[in-house]
């Protein structure tokens, strides 16, 4: 059964301050947080005794300002980020979405940069073989496919993108603000291929600004600040 | 250190799993890099011709009433080039790879062994060229070119570990892209590459002695140029390569997870 659990979950790692002329107090750090000292080192808090649970079927939108911690708590479910403190115990196969360029080459076309992308999240040769065509068809490329993805403009780009992460079926789909790249019509059909794998027993967490997003994507809404969970509803 | 070790032996078993990825990833870099030239990756053929040819023509006068001194430049480069070429990219590599160290859950070893791969797919060509060179200054294929391919073996081992060091080097130490960059360019002139040790004092004895870039050299180079089995060469090869890669197992195990941090 595909299921999240974060207990108590906080993130600390040591600042390498490089040289700058910023006062001390208005230094931030790249992935957000509050800066601390310990010791003689500057330390930053992403995140900060995070916990909750999601179950199969949920899909939780993550808000909050700029710097409040949900890109890193998405790095932190997908195990980018090594929590330092308390638990996580995640059941399923995670895929994520964070970039649209991730794994995908200017100069290679469409269809190659599925390969890539495919190698990238793990597959077996014969699973890109089996998933190409419908791959394309989804993401609706046409002729396109067998140009270079440099040539794709950046709705196409996040179709592709969109098409690759999600036809293999991950049990559980963490993405990070882009999926408002597309146009109106991918953003539906988005909609549509995010109900049908939450419908398969799958958890989507999805990062964003955009609350209208949030709403008709997502069923439930956890609000960061600070790293801290301000509300989760 | 036990756990260290360990998490450094996972983050490789895991990247060579994973072979196929970061051999289709260094096969596109090459395809990348040479995409819209009329000769493409034979570019790197002509190069190294370029420069073997370049130091043959300054310096064969000297040594014209020896003809194995093309052979020596030929082989001394393609090892010098292999060597500068993989150190000098390995101290950015981390930064390179940011968009996928910050977006994957790829092991980290995967960038290494991409990094090395395309070392290797690069030096191809310029090995190519040097056999070729042999062939033209009267080196037949023999039993000696057997005994050069353990040095070049142990070159190819040497690699990935050579990549770990000066990748973290890099990722802690942003200044040592430029101070790598710069040494090795000066490192070319103390190694020797295309001037012949025969026992002089001062500097070149140094130079060739204390150099371990010397015995990677030598290694390949003694077989075939001197039809000699390059025992100590060899041996000093072999003992330098345990240790860079203990230092690599160390760097890997221990700061693997914080390189996204850092980078």
């Amino acid at each position: 059964m595909t299921s999240i659990t974060l207990n108590n979950v906080s993130l600390v790692y040591r600042l390498f301050e490089k040289l700058t002329l910023s006062a001390p107090g208005r230094r931030r750090s790249a992935l957000g947080g509050n800066i601390a000292k310990s010791g003689t080192k500057q330390v930053v808090q992403a995140l900060d005794g995070v916990s909750f649970e999601l179950k199969a079927g949920d899909r939780l939108g993550l808000v909050g300002p700029n710097g409040a911690g949900k890109t890193t708590l998405l790095k932190v479910l997908y195990g980018i980020y090594q929590p330092s403190g308390g638990t996580i115990s995640i059941t399923g196969k995670v895929d994520a979405l964070f970039n649209i360029h991730i794994g995908f080459r200017p100069e290679a076309t469409g269809r190659r940069n599925i390969v890539l992308r495919g190698l990238i999240s793990g597959w077996t040769a014969a699973e890109i073989e089996e998933k190409m065509e419908e791959i394309i068809d989804f993401s609706e490329l046409g002729d396109f496919i067998d140009l270079p993805f440099k040539a794709y403009s950046q709705g196409m780009a996040a179709r592709l993108a969109f098409a690759a992460a999600t036809t293999l079926e991950p049990e559980i789909l963490l993405m990070d603000e882009w999926i408002g790249a597309g146009d109106a019509s991918f953003q539906e059909k988005a909609k549509r291929r995010m109900d049908e794998l939450a419908e398969k027993a799958g958890i989507i967490v999805l990062a964003s600004h955009d609350d209208a997003l949030i709403r008709r994507v997502c069923t439930k809404k956890l609000t960061l600040r600070a790293g801290r969970v301000e509300s989760l509803a | 250190m036990i756990a260290a070790l360990n998490g450094a032996f996972d983050d490789i078993s895991k990247a060579m799993r994973l072979h196929r990825v970061w051999i289709a990833l260094a096969h596109e870099d090459i395809g990348d890099q040479h995409r819209r030239t009329t000769l493409g990756p034979l570019w790197m053929l002509v190069n190294y011709f370029a420069f073997v040819g370049t130091f043959a023509f300054v310096f064969v006068t000297k040594d014209a009433s020896n003809p194995s001194y093309i052979a020596y430049v030929a082989i001394g480069m393609l090892v010098w080039f292999y060597l500068t070429e993989t150190i000098t990219m390995s101290v950015s590599l981390f930064q390179r790879e940011a968009s996928f160290i910050q977006g994957t859950t790829l092991p980290l070893f995967v960038y290494v062994m991409r990094l090395t791969m395309q070392c290797i797919i690069r030096a191809g060509y310029s090995l190519a060229g040097c056999v070729l060179i042999l062939l033209l200054s009267g080196y037949g294929i023999n039993t000696n070119w057997l005994l050069s391919s353990v040095g070049l073996l142990l070159l190819i081992l040497a690699t990935p570990a050579f990549v770990v060091v000066f990748a973290f080097l890099g990722a802690f130490f942003p200044d040592s892209e430029f101070i790598v960059g710069n040494l090795m360019r000066v490192g070319m002139f103390f190694t020797p590459v295309f001037w012949v040790y025969s026992g002089q004092e001062g500097v070149q004895e140094y130079a060739y002695h204390w150099n371990p870039f010397t015995y990677f050299l030598e290694g390949v180079r003694e077989p075939i140029t001197a039809g000699i089995f390059p025992g100590h060469s060899l041996a000093v090869t072999g003992y330098f390569c345990l240790g860079l890669w203990a230092i690599a197992l160390l760097l890997l195990g221990l700061y693997r997870k914080r390189i996204v941090f850092l980078i």
